[in-house]
Protein backbone atom coordinates (compact mmCIF):
# COMPACT_ATOMS: atom_id res chain seq x y z
CA UNK A 1 0.00 0.00 0.00
CA UNK A 2 1.39 3.40 -0.96
CA UNK A 3 1.59 5.84 1.90
CA UNK A 4 2.75 8.85 -0.11
CA UNK A 5 0.21 10.68 -2.24
CA UNK A 6 1.03 10.41 -5.94
CA UNK A 7 -0.64 13.69 -6.85
CA UNK A 8 -1.22 17.03 -5.19
CA UNK A 9 -4.85 17.80 -4.48
CA UNK A 10 -6.20 21.17 -5.60
CA UNK A 11 -5.94 24.03 -3.15
CA UNK A 12 -9.68 24.58 -3.14
CA UNK A 13 -11.51 24.55 0.18
CA UNK A 14 -15.13 24.30 -0.82
CA UNK A 15 -16.08 21.76 1.84
CA UNK A 16 -17.02 19.25 -0.86
CA UNK A 17 -14.73 16.29 -0.29
CA UNK A 18 -14.78 15.28 -3.96
CA UNK A 19 -14.21 18.75 -5.38
CA UNK A 20 -11.37 19.37 -2.89
CA UNK A 21 -9.71 15.99 -3.52
CA UNK A 22 -7.46 14.94 -6.38
CA UNK A 23 -10.62 14.08 -8.32
CA UNK A 24 -11.10 17.82 -8.62
CA UNK A 25 -8.02 18.06 -10.83
CA UNK A 26 -9.79 16.73 -13.91
CA UNK A 27 -12.17 19.46 -15.06
CA UNK A 28 -13.96 17.37 -17.69
CA UNK A 29 -15.10 14.69 -15.24
CA UNK A 30 -15.59 16.55 -11.96
CA UNK A 31 -19.17 17.70 -12.35
CA UNK A 32 -20.18 14.26 -13.62
CA UNK A 33 -18.68 12.64 -10.51
CA UNK A 34 -20.56 15.09 -8.32
CA UNK A 35 -23.86 14.56 -10.13
CA UNK A 36 -23.53 10.79 -10.03
CA UNK A 37 -22.67 10.79 -6.33
CA UNK A 38 -25.85 12.64 -5.44
CA UNK A 39 -27.98 10.56 -7.80
CA UNK A 40 -26.73 7.26 -6.36
CA UNK A 41 -27.83 8.31 -2.87
CA UNK A 42 -31.01 10.21 -3.74
CA UNK A 43 -32.50 8.86 -6.95
CA UNK A 44 -32.75 5.13 -6.40
CA UNK A 45 -35.16 2.89 -4.51
CA UNK A 46 -32.63 1.30 -2.13
CA UNK A 47 -32.32 2.98 1.25
CA UNK A 48 -29.08 4.53 2.54
CA UNK A 49 -28.35 1.64 4.93
CA UNK A 50 -28.57 -0.86 2.09
CA UNK A 51 -26.43 1.32 -0.17
CA UNK A 52 -23.83 1.51 2.59
CA UNK A 53 -23.89 -2.23 3.10
CA UNK A 54 -22.94 -2.80 -0.54
CA UNK A 55 -20.40 0.04 -0.54
CA UNK A 56 -18.59 -1.33 2.51
CA UNK A 57 -18.45 -4.88 1.14
CA UNK A 58 -16.84 -3.50 -2.01
CA UNK A 59 -14.47 -1.28 -0.01
CA UNK A 60 -13.34 -4.24 2.07
CA UNK A 61 -12.44 -6.15 -1.09
CA UNK A 62 -10.60 -3.26 -2.71
CA UNK A 63 -8.77 -2.60 0.54
CA UNK A 64 -9.42 1.13 0.54
CA UNK A 65 -8.65 2.18 4.12
CA UNK A 66 -10.48 5.49 3.78
CA UNK A 67 -13.57 3.93 2.17
CA UNK A 68 -13.71 1.31 4.93
CA UNK A 69 -13.41 3.91 7.69
CA UNK A 70 -16.12 6.20 6.36
CA UNK A 71 -19.77 5.94 7.34
CA UNK A 72 -22.24 8.12 5.51
CA UNK A 73 -24.42 9.87 8.05
CA UNK A 74 -27.58 9.16 6.06
CA UNK A 75 -26.88 5.43 6.35
CA UNK A 76 -26.35 5.64 10.10
CA UNK A 77 -29.58 7.61 10.41
CA UNK A 78 -31.27 4.90 8.33
CA UNK A 79 -30.30 2.29 10.91
CA UNK A 80 -26.92 0.96 9.81
CA UNK A 81 -25.30 -0.08 13.09
CA UNK A 82 -21.68 -1.01 13.74
CA UNK A 83 -22.96 -4.39 14.84
CA UNK A 84 -24.32 -4.93 11.34
CA UNK A 85 -21.15 -3.55 9.75
CA UNK A 86 -19.23 -6.15 11.76
CA UNK A 87 -21.20 -8.89 10.00
CA UNK A 88 -19.98 -7.80 6.56
CA UNK A 89 -17.32 -10.47 6.37
CA UNK A 90 -16.79 -13.72 4.51
CA UNK A 91 -19.06 -15.58 6.93
CA UNK A 92 -22.05 -13.35 6.25
CA UNK A 93 -24.10 -16.24 4.85
CA UNK A 94 -24.13 -17.82 8.31
CA UNK A 95 -24.77 -14.55 10.09
CA UNK A 96 -27.95 -13.10 11.58
CA UNK A 97 -28.28 -10.64 8.72
CA UNK A 98 -31.73 -10.57 7.11
CA UNK A 99 -32.11 -12.43 3.84
CA UNK A 100 -32.34 -9.21 1.89
CA UNK A 101 -28.98 -8.00 3.25
CA UNK A 102 -27.36 -11.36 2.50
CA UNK A 103 -28.57 -11.14 -1.08
CA UNK A 104 -27.05 -7.66 -1.42
CA UNK A 105 -23.70 -9.00 -0.24
CA UNK A 106 -24.00 -12.02 -2.52
CA UNK A 107 -24.61 -9.72 -5.47
CA UNK A 108 -21.56 -7.62 -4.52
CA UNK A 109 -19.45 -10.77 -4.49
CA UNK A 110 -20.77 -11.76 -7.92
CA UNK A 111 -19.93 -8.32 -9.28
CA UNK A 112 -16.44 -8.39 -7.79
CA UNK A 113 -15.33 -11.96 -8.30
CA UNK A 114 -17.20 -13.45 -11.22
CA UNK A 115 -19.16 -10.76 -13.08
CA UNK A 116 -21.90 -12.36 -15.13
CA UNK A 117 -25.64 -12.95 -14.99
CA UNK A 118 -26.83 -14.44 -11.70
CA UNK A 119 -27.64 -18.14 -12.00
CA UNK A 120 -31.31 -19.14 -12.06
CA UNK A 121 -31.61 -19.81 -8.33
CA UNK A 122 -29.88 -16.56 -7.34
CA UNK A 123 -31.93 -14.56 -9.84
CA UNK A 124 -35.11 -16.08 -8.44
CA UNK A 125 -34.09 -15.05 -4.93
CA UNK A 126 -33.28 -11.55 -6.15
CA UNK A 127 -36.65 -11.31 -7.87
CA UNK A 128 -38.44 -12.46 -4.71
CA UNK A 129 -36.79 -9.80 -2.55
CA UNK A 130 -36.03 -6.90 -4.88
CA UNK A 131 -37.87 -5.02 -7.57
CA UNK A 132 -36.25 -4.66 -10.97
CA UNK A 133 -35.41 -1.03 -10.18
CA UNK A 134 -33.79 -2.04 -6.89
CA UNK A 135 -31.62 -4.58 -8.71
CA UNK A 136 -30.59 -1.94 -11.24
CA UNK A 137 -29.80 0.47 -8.41
CA UNK A 138 -27.64 -2.13 -6.71
CA UNK A 139 -25.61 -2.75 -9.87
CA UNK A 140 -25.15 0.96 -10.60
CA UNK A 141 -24.15 1.92 -7.07
CA UNK A 142 -21.59 -0.86 -7.10
CA UNK A 143 -20.25 0.37 -10.41
CA UNK A 144 -19.80 3.79 -8.89
CA UNK A 145 -18.40 2.91 -5.47
CA UNK A 146 -16.12 0.11 -6.62
CA UNK A 147 -14.58 2.32 -9.29
CA UNK A 148 -14.27 5.14 -6.77
CA UNK A 149 -12.49 2.93 -4.22
CA UNK A 150 -10.07 1.62 -6.84
CA UNK A 151 -9.32 5.18 -7.87
CA UNK A 152 -8.74 6.30 -4.28
CA UNK A 153 -6.28 3.47 -3.70
CA UNK A 154 -4.43 4.12 -6.96
CA UNK A 155 -3.91 7.78 -6.05
CA UNK A 156 -1.79 6.77 -3.02
CA UNK A 157 -1.56 8.65 0.23
CA UNK A 158 -3.57 6.01 2.05
CA UNK A 159 -2.62 5.47 5.71
CA UNK A 160 -2.41 1.96 7.14
CA UNK A 161 -5.45 2.62 9.31
CA UNK A 162 -8.03 5.31 9.96
CA UNK A 163 -10.61 5.79 12.70
CA UNK A 164 -14.29 5.46 11.88
CA UNK A 165 -15.67 8.80 10.73
CA UNK A 166 -19.09 9.96 9.68
CA UNK A 167 -19.40 12.12 6.61
CA UNK A 168 -22.24 13.65 4.65
CA UNK A 169 -23.00 13.02 1.00
CA UNK A 170 -20.97 15.67 -0.86
CA UNK A 171 -23.42 18.02 -2.54
CA UNK B 1 -36.78 -14.09 -14.72
CA UNK B 2 -36.42 -10.73 -16.41
CA UNK B 3 -35.72 -10.52 -20.11
CA UNK B 4 -32.08 -9.64 -20.70
CA UNK B 5 -31.55 -6.08 -21.92
CA UNK B 6 -29.77 -5.54 -25.22
CA UNK B 7 -27.80 -2.44 -24.39
CA UNK B 8 -27.00 -0.12 -21.52
CA UNK B 9 -29.92 2.22 -22.16
CA UNK B 10 -32.37 -0.68 -21.96
CA UNK B 11 -30.72 -1.96 -18.80
CA UNK B 12 -31.13 1.31 -16.91
CA UNK B 13 -34.54 2.20 -18.37
CA UNK B 14 -36.25 1.86 -14.99
CA UNK B 15 -33.67 4.07 -13.27
CA UNK B 16 -32.83 6.73 -15.86
CA UNK B 17 -31.58 9.43 -13.48
CA UNK B 18 -28.72 7.34 -12.12
CA UNK B 19 -28.19 5.51 -15.41
CA UNK B 20 -27.82 8.71 -17.39
CA UNK B 21 -25.42 10.21 -14.81
CA UNK B 22 -23.17 7.17 -15.06
CA UNK B 23 -23.32 7.30 -18.86
CA UNK B 24 -22.44 11.02 -18.75
CA UNK B 25 -19.40 10.26 -16.61
CA UNK B 26 -18.34 7.46 -18.98
CA UNK B 27 -18.67 9.73 -22.02
CA UNK B 28 -16.65 12.51 -20.39
CA UNK B 29 -13.42 10.52 -20.66
CA UNK B 30 -13.38 10.57 -24.46
CA UNK B 31 -12.56 14.26 -24.76
CA UNK B 32 -9.95 14.89 -22.07
CA UNK B 33 -7.18 17.45 -22.48
CA UNK B 34 -4.84 15.39 -20.31
CA UNK B 35 -4.87 11.89 -21.86
CA UNK B 36 -5.52 11.00 -25.53
CA UNK B 37 -8.77 9.14 -26.13
CA UNK B 38 -6.90 6.52 -28.15
CA UNK B 39 -4.73 5.70 -25.13
CA UNK B 40 -7.79 5.30 -22.94
CA UNK B 41 -9.41 3.12 -25.61
CA UNK B 42 -6.40 0.79 -25.49
CA UNK B 43 -6.80 0.53 -21.71
CA UNK B 44 -10.55 -0.12 -22.02
CA UNK B 45 -9.93 -2.87 -24.55
CA UNK B 46 -7.21 -4.46 -22.42
CA UNK B 47 -9.65 -4.51 -19.49
CA UNK B 48 -12.21 -6.18 -21.78
CA UNK B 49 -9.66 -8.88 -22.56
CA UNK B 50 -8.77 -9.40 -18.92
CA UNK B 51 -12.40 -9.52 -17.78
CA UNK B 52 -13.39 -11.75 -20.70
CA UNK B 53 -16.05 -9.42 -22.06
CA UNK B 54 -16.68 -10.08 -25.73
CA UNK B 55 -19.20 -7.22 -25.95
CA UNK B 56 -16.69 -4.71 -24.55
CA UNK B 57 -13.98 -6.08 -26.82
CA UNK B 58 -16.17 -5.83 -29.92
CA UNK B 59 -17.20 -2.29 -29.04
CA UNK B 60 -15.25 0.56 -30.60
CA UNK B 61 -15.25 3.86 -28.76
CA UNK B 62 -12.29 5.35 -30.65
CA UNK B 63 -10.67 4.30 -33.92
CA UNK B 64 -7.14 3.03 -33.26
CA UNK B 65 -4.08 3.05 -35.51
CA UNK B 66 -3.76 -0.05 -37.72
CA UNK B 67 -2.55 -3.16 -35.92
CA UNK B 68 -2.91 -1.99 -32.34
CA UNK B 69 -6.11 -3.86 -31.58
CA UNK B 70 -4.78 -7.13 -32.98
CA UNK B 71 -1.50 -6.74 -31.10
CA UNK B 72 -2.93 -5.67 -27.79
CA UNK B 73 -2.18 -8.91 -25.94
CA UNK B 74 1.48 -8.53 -26.98
CA UNK B 75 1.78 -4.82 -26.14
CA UNK B 76 4.90 -5.08 -23.93
CA UNK B 77 7.10 -6.23 -26.82
CA UNK B 78 5.32 -4.49 -29.66
CA UNK B 79 6.66 -1.43 -31.46
CA UNK B 80 3.09 -0.44 -32.35
CA UNK B 81 2.63 1.09 -28.90
CA UNK B 82 4.32 4.24 -27.69
CA UNK B 83 6.12 4.52 -24.36
CA UNK B 84 3.23 6.62 -23.05
CA UNK B 85 0.67 4.02 -24.11
CA UNK B 86 2.73 1.25 -22.53
CA UNK B 87 2.96 3.16 -19.25
CA UNK B 88 -0.84 3.43 -19.17
CA UNK B 89 -1.39 -0.18 -20.19
CA UNK B 90 0.91 -1.34 -17.41
CA UNK B 91 -1.12 0.56 -14.83
CA UNK B 92 -4.34 -0.73 -16.42
CA UNK B 93 -3.24 -4.34 -16.07
CA UNK B 94 -2.26 -3.99 -12.42
CA UNK B 95 -5.43 -1.99 -11.69
CA UNK B 96 -7.49 -4.84 -13.12
CA UNK B 97 -5.98 -7.28 -10.63
CA UNK B 98 -5.47 -5.13 -7.52
CA UNK B 99 -5.32 -1.35 -7.54
CA UNK B 100 -3.26 -1.47 -4.34
CA UNK B 101 -0.48 -3.19 -6.27
CA UNK B 102 0.19 -0.20 -8.57
CA UNK B 103 3.69 0.92 -7.71
CA UNK B 104 5.01 4.45 -7.36
CA UNK B 105 7.28 3.75 -10.33
CA UNK B 106 4.34 2.76 -12.52
CA UNK B 107 2.43 5.87 -11.48
CA UNK B 108 5.50 8.01 -12.10
CA UNK B 109 5.86 6.60 -15.61
CA UNK B 110 2.35 7.77 -16.48
CA UNK B 111 2.97 11.19 -14.90
CA UNK B 112 6.15 11.56 -16.96
CA UNK B 113 4.03 11.54 -20.09
CA UNK B 114 0.71 13.00 -18.95
CA UNK B 115 1.42 14.82 -15.69
CA UNK B 116 -0.44 14.51 -12.40
CA UNK B 117 -3.75 15.43 -13.97
CA UNK B 118 -3.23 12.72 -16.57
CA UNK B 119 -2.55 10.13 -13.89
CA UNK B 120 -5.70 11.10 -12.00
CA UNK B 121 -7.70 11.00 -15.22
CA UNK B 122 -6.29 7.59 -16.07
CA UNK B 123 -7.17 5.95 -12.76
CA UNK B 124 -10.59 7.59 -12.85
CA UNK B 125 -11.14 6.20 -16.33
CA UNK B 126 -9.93 2.73 -15.37
CA UNK B 127 -12.45 2.59 -12.54
CA UNK B 128 -15.33 3.70 -14.73
CA UNK B 129 -14.39 1.50 -17.70
CA UNK B 130 -13.95 -1.51 -15.43
CA UNK B 131 -17.37 -0.80 -13.96
CA UNK B 132 -19.01 -0.43 -17.37
CA UNK B 133 -17.51 -3.72 -18.49
CA UNK B 134 -18.69 -5.48 -15.33
CA UNK B 135 -22.20 -4.07 -15.78
CA UNK B 136 -22.19 -5.41 -19.32
CA UNK B 137 -21.28 -8.86 -18.05
CA UNK B 138 -23.78 -8.81 -15.17
CA UNK B 139 -26.58 -7.69 -17.48
CA UNK B 140 -25.37 -9.90 -20.34
CA UNK B 141 -25.45 -6.96 -22.74
CA UNK B 142 -24.92 -7.71 -26.40
CA UNK B 143 -23.90 -4.12 -27.12
CA UNK B 144 -21.87 -1.69 -25.04
CA UNK B 145 -23.35 1.39 -26.70
CA UNK B 146 -24.46 3.78 -23.99
CA UNK B 147 -26.53 6.05 -26.27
Amino acid sequence: MATAARVTAPESDTGNLIRDSALGLVPETLQHFLDLTVAVWDAGPLGPAEIELARLRSANYVGCVMCKAVRYDVAVADGLSEEKVGLINDDYRNSELPARDKLILQFVDLYLHNPGPPDAAFQQSLDEHFSKAEQTHLALLLAYFNGFSRCAVALGGMPDSMPRMEISVPR
Amino acid sequence: MHQAPVNYRDAVADLPEIGSRFADLYRSFWSLASVPASTLELCRLRQAQLLGSDAAWQHEEVELPPGQRDSLRQWPGSELFSAAEKACLEVAEVHAMDARAITDQQAEAVKTHYGEVGYVALVQALGVFDAMTRLGLIWNLSSMEVD
